[in-house]
Order: structure tokens, then sequence, then C-alpha cells
């Protein structure tokens, strides 16, 4: 199975089993998703994340996904959060919409640093030792999903002198973002998922100005899955999840099967 | 039902126990009344809606078109319906023919909470109204420099009567009702302030919420607030564990000095009580050392450039950045028993806080989408079990530590702005952009009130 690196208590066996039964009876059941565990859920979705061409991109899963595959929401709430302080994983605010956060499991981020700084590397750049530094103190220390501008100077300077050059290319390879909320303040990203958040987007819409077309604004859930969507490169699975824990669409248990509808209110 | 009076009658359940059992059934019974209705003459959106703290009779409402009313919720002052529907017109309304009336819209009316001989009313012409509610004339007048959003009074006070204002400017006001002037500002905020409460364990404790996403804790004797909320610092459960120590110097406050960082930090590891100890001398010691990273840092110095000024230890707090939502904090409301502060923000999320331990609890309620551009009013049961929200068009109940939805009330033709819930009736009252004040009720029994007469020969078909 996956690599099981990241609890380093007695748990993953006992979660490597109840997994297992959990892929079994989830996989039996087609449509009802639902999972018992937060930390089950993300295995099998880190696991069902769509390959992508062109972008080369680690699995990272969304925070509302986790709402519509756990029953209890507080629960997550709560998982994630010891699951975060414990390291095994790492929070991200995207800048889509409202309130939409991405998780990955720290050593896919990892990964995904260290394929930027090859690619930087390979076109010689300079000033890359900025990168260990980043690595090694301030993913360390800062669990939080921001960084304010003077800490971020302070913690990186534990180690040697830093310039203005080191945060900008720090910014270029994707790994810091500003937003809009807040001038000062530093927010950690995924780099290379640019694209990916333009599809998801754009993905939504699709799904959402489908179903509205419809004249009763739902579709059954089987034949909704089997649709291709144009604009996206994630799949059918991956936006259905995102919107029903979200809230835009709900489903509906009918006699002959689950219809997807759109909420109103 | 009849067990439960049984057991009650042969000493097995106790008073308490049993008063709460018949009020949280008659709780899940709550849906549109059909038996009572609350006529509004208004002819603008309701912003407000209070009913009075010492009797639960009055309701005061206020509205868009600069009106107030006052209904008297437990008479009615006709029926309907072959008597069979109470209908409670206004005592009275006062609106913009007055010649001491809001010339705009009222974002808030509070009762004074003594008596229900004054209420208190902010308005968007900059001005907060003190009316004598039998003369319905204004008694007091205070001009404010912005749009008011929010009044409140402290239900608990004995020892002053200040109205705390939030508007549009940055800092919060306080009226002093007994010498007519405005008395202390509260500054902090970095932008103007939607919701404003008092604490219901303290009567110098005031809790504000403003559109930059803090939310803060103001102690009125002292200067500066003393706690800023932060979302990331959470605790999972209702009873906080013990506080760990956290790395000294690690902790930073955004943008700050480290000067601020390390009283905030000492302050936060140790508890609440113990805030007015922290030592001055700490800003003095550790300069240089802020200096220093100052100047190998990057060219950008913070905004304020207040690393050069010596500031008050109680006004370091402004120093503090935290968010405790990613946008404006659009309501609040402290829990009766005074453990727990919930928040609603325009980032469509609600969170419950511990106030002691200023932490989040990390209680997730199924939201999806609320109001941005209004302040909304919340509203909870007396043993804090249920928290009533105006979403959008409907109003939902949800369970407080799980984050369930209850119930749902849909009757609004467009978006709710306010509730309130009557605990001694178990009622609540909703008004909306729609110009109506609804009442929910716990479902009666067809049997109470109905003369059953000459209905008995007729089935359902019947004309």
């Amino acid at each position: 199975m996956k690599n099981d690196t990241n609890s380093d208590s007695s748990k993953p066996k006992k979660r490597r089993r109840d997994e297992e039964i959990e892929a079994e009876s989830s996989s039996s059941d087609q449509e009802n998703l639902t999972f018992s565990d937060t930390l089950v859920a993300l295995r099998i979705m880190r696991a069902q994340f769509p390959h992508i061409d062109k972008v080369s991109i680690r699995p990272f899963i969304l925070q509302s996904q986790l709402y519509s595959s756990v029953n209890d929401r507080t629960q997550v709430d709560r998982e994630l959060e010891s699951l975060r302080r414990e390291r095994v994983l790492r929070v991200f605010k995207l800048n889509t919409g409202q309130d939409d956060h991405a998780i990955m499991f720290l050593d896919d981020y990892l990964n995904q640093i260290e394929c930027v700084v090859k690619r930087m590397e390979e076109k010689k750049q300079v000033n890359l030792e900025v990168f260990e530094w980043f690595q090694t103190h301030v993913l360390d220390s800062k669990l939080e999903p921001s960084v304010g501008h003077e800490e971020l100077c302070s913690l990186l300077s534990i180690v040697g002198k830093v310039k203005d050059e080191h945060i900008s290319l720090l910014i270029n390879a994707g790994i810091l973002t500003r937003q809009l909320i807040d001038p000062d303040m530093y927010w950690f990203a995924i780099p290379n998922i640019g694209s990916v958040l333009k599809g998801l987007s754009q993905g939504r819409k699709e799904i959402i100005s489908f179903l509205n077309r419809r004249k009763y604004k739902e579709m059954m859930l089987a034949l909704l899955e089997k649709k291709h969507l144009r604009f996206s490169p994630l799949d059918m699975r991956f936006h259905l999840r995102d919107l029903i824990g979200s809230g835009h669409l709900k489903t509906i248990h009918t006699p002959t099967g689950l219809v997807v509808q759109i909420s109103k209110d | 039902m009849w067990k439960d009076i049984g057991g009650r009658e042969a000493g097995q359940i106790r008073p308490n126990s049993f008063a709460n059992r018949v009020k949280s059934h008659r709780l899940s019974t709550l849906q549109l009344s059909n038996y009572k209705d609350i006529v509004s003459p208004h002819k603008g959106s309701i912003n407000s809606l209070q009913v009075d703290l010492t009797e639960e009779r009055y309701l005061l409402s206020g509205a868009s078109d600069s009106s107030v009313a006052v209904y008297d919720v437990q008479r009615a002052t006709d029926y309907e319906g072959g008597g069979h529907i109470a209908k409670h017109r206004s005592v009275f309304v006062v609106d913009k023919q007055h010649e001491h009336g809001h010339k705009y819209a009222i974002s808030s009316a509070i009762w004074y909470p003594v008596d229900t001989g004054l209420f208190v009313t902010g308005s968007y012409d900059h001005y907060v109204k003190v009316w004598d509610t039998n003369c319905t004339r204004v008694v007091m007048n205070f001009k404010m420099p912005g749009k008011v959003y929010r009044t409140a009074m402290s239900p608990l006070a004995a020892s002053h009567m200040l109205i705390a204002a939030g508007t549009e400017d940055v800092q919060v006001r306080l009226c002093d009702i007994a010498s007519g002037a405005i008395s202390q500002t509260l500054s902090g905020h970095r932008d103007g302030i939607m919701t404003v409460e008092w604490s219901t364990s303290s009567e110098w404790i005031l809790v504000t919420g403003g559109c930059d996403g803090a939310i803060r804790f103001w102690d009125i004797r002292r200067a500066g607030c003393f706690r800023v909320l932060d979302q990331s610092q959470s605790q999972l459960g209702r009873r906080p564990p013990l506080l760990k120590r956290k790395r000294p110097g690690y902790k930073f406050v955004r943008n700050g000095p480290l000067v601020a960082s390390m009283m905030v930090s000492i302050s936060k590891s140790l508890s609440a009580g113990q805030n007015s100890s922290v030592k001055p001398r700490a800003p003095q010691k550790r300069s240089a050392n802020g200096n220093g990273v100052r100047q190998s840092s990057v060219g950008r110095i913070p905004a304020k450039g207040s690393v050069r000024q010596r500031l008050h230890p109680g006004m370091l707090s402004s120093q503090d950045r935290a968010t405790a939502h990613y946008g404006a904090v659009t309501g609040l409301k402290v829990t009766e028993d005074g453990m727990y502060l919930l928040s609603a923000g325009s980032d469509s999320r609600i969170r419950l806080w511990d106030v002691e331990s200023g932490r989040n609890t990390l209680v997730n309620f199924e939201t999806v989408r609320l109001q941005t551009s209004k302040p909304i009013q919340l509203a909870t049961t007396q043993d804090p079990a249920v928290v009533f929200v105006p979403c959008m068009t409907a109003v939902k109940a949800f369970d407080i530590w799980s984050g369930k939805t209850c119930l749902t009330f849909r009757g609004h033709y467009e978006h709710v702005n306010c509730c309130c819930f009557s605990s001694q009736d178990q009622e609540l009252y909703t008004g909306g952009n729609d110009r109506q004040i609804l009442v929910w009720c716990p479902s009666r029994l067809i049997s109470d009130g109905v003369d059953a007469g000459p209905m008995q020969d007729q089935d359902n078909w019947s004309d």
C-alpha cells in the first residue's frame, strides 16, 4: 500500500487493516462513499487522486471532500487538527472561493518541493539554499497556513543572512503566495498547482451550470459520475465530493439510488 | 410526558431537570405558529429584535425605515379566525415623522436592561438615541463619527450605565447615560466594528467583532484589549487541556516587534485571571534583540513604524493581527453561562470559542452561506443547547456541541436578519428583509382552547 512513514506509532498497522476492510466495504457499496475515520478517508482519497498529464503534482485533498465523506464534521475538524499537530499533513488555504482548504501529506509536499528545486537547479538559479532553510526551520515550526513577514525573516535568518532575493525566490517557486486578505502575510501554497486550481473552479462551474439547465435541477448519481468534464483535468468524482461537502449539491436517497440535486439556500 | 409528571410528583425527578425536559421537548416541536401572529407596521426590513430582559413580555423591533415598534407578546390586542388566532399589534410606533426620530435606517434597538422605561436605538444617521418608553420622547442623543452598526448595554451592570456602540469608525465608543457624554473610546480594531456584546459573566468585559475579522475582549477598566481571538489557536473539545507552555520567543505576533510577542506569549500562557501581572519591564529588555532582527530583514519596515515609539503596555495588543474569521465578523453571542462565545463571519463559518482559554473549539456548524453585508443577530437557549442562526432566507437551529442542524425554519420570503428566543415561553421571533416578524411556537395540542362542541360531527371535507 502507500508508504506509512507518516505516523511513527503503532497505529499504522491497525489502520492498514481497518483501511482494507473499509476499502472492501466501500468499494462494494459503490455509491455510498462514507468512511468512519478521517485518516482512512484521506488515504483512500489520495489513492483515488486523478492522474493529470501535463502537470506533475502530488495528490492533495480538499477539505470539503472530507466533509462529504465522513459523517461528523466536528470530528473531521478535530482529527485534522491533531494530525496537523503531529506533522502528518499540512493544510493550505486556497484562493478559489470562500474558505477552501487543501490538505496534503507532509512527505508528498516535501517531494513536490524537491521537484521544484531540481527544476530550478537545472535552470542554474542561485541562492537555492533558502529552500533548505525553509524546509528545516519554517515548515517545522509553523504549522498554520500562513506566516507573517517578520516571522518568516526571523525564522530563516537563524541559519544565515536572509535577503530580498531569497524571499522572491520562494514566491517564484510557488511555495509562498500573498492573498488579498492581509498585505503583510504570506500564505503557504503548493507549487505548480495553478492550472489545477483553474481547472477546479471551471469544473465546479460546469457541473453547477449543467445541473441548473436540467428541468428539475437534479440527476442520478450513477449517470452523473460517467460524464466527462470538458474544462477540468480532475475527474468527476473529485468534483462531486467537493461540491457535496461544501453544500452546493445535496444527495437524496431514492428507491432507484442516489440523486444529486442543486441545494436551494 | 405524563410519566414525567408522575415522576415529579413522586419526587423521583428533580424540579430543574423536569423543567428542562419539558423545555427541550417543546423546543423540538417549534414550528411556524398557527395561533399567534405579530402584525408589523414597518415599511422597511427589520434589523433588530429584542424581548425585554425583565419580564420577557415586550418585543422591541427596529427597521430600515427609521421606525421602532413595541409589541406585547403575551397579551393579544385582538383575535381573529373565530377566536383562534391571536393578533399582536404594536403598542406604539415611532417613525420618521417624530420630531426627534432617526432619519435613516435603524440598525439596532435594545431595551435598557434594568426595566422597560428606556430603550436605546442606533442608526445609520450617526446617532445613538435614548428614548423614554412611556412618553415616547428622546431623552438623550449621542453623535457618532460613522454609521452605527450595533449598540449594547450590559445586562449585569450594577455600577455603570454604559452603552457600547460599534460604528464604521475603528474605535468602540462607550456612551454614558448618567453623564450624557461619550465617556470612553477603545481602540485596537483596524476596520469598522460590526458587532458588540457585553459579557454575561462580568459587567466590565466587552466583546467586539470587527470588519477586519478580529474578535477582541476589552476590560473597560483598563486600556487596550486583553485578548484577541485567533482561529488557529484551537482546543479539541469542551474542557481545555492544560495549556502547554509555548517555547519562549517562538510565538510571534504578526508584524509586531518581538517585544509584543514576548508579552503576548507570556500573557497567553498564564491563565486569564493573571493577565494584569504581565511585567512592563519586558519591552525594555528585549528591544535590543528586536532591532537586531530588523536590520537583517528585507528593507520592508512595518507599516506603523511602531518600533521607534514605545507603546503603552496595554496598547500592544493593537499590534496583534490575529483574525477569528477570514472575513468580517457579522454576529456575536455570548452564552448565558458566560463560558462560550459564538461568532458568525462573512466567510460563512460559525465558530464556538471557549471564553476562558480563548481558543477555537473546532465545532463545525454546517452552514453553506451567511449574509455578509449586514450584521446578523444570533440567539441561544438558556442552558446553551441550541443556537439559532439566520442563514439567508431560513433560520437554522444547530446543536451547539456537535454542530449538526436540528431544525430549519423556512417561512420568510427574503433574507432573515435577526432572531430572538424567549426562554420563558420557548418562542422564537425572527425578522427579515420582507418586513415581517414571524413567531415560531411549540405546537399546541388541538384540544387547547378549541370549542369542541359544534365541530365534532364534521370531518375533513366539511366547510
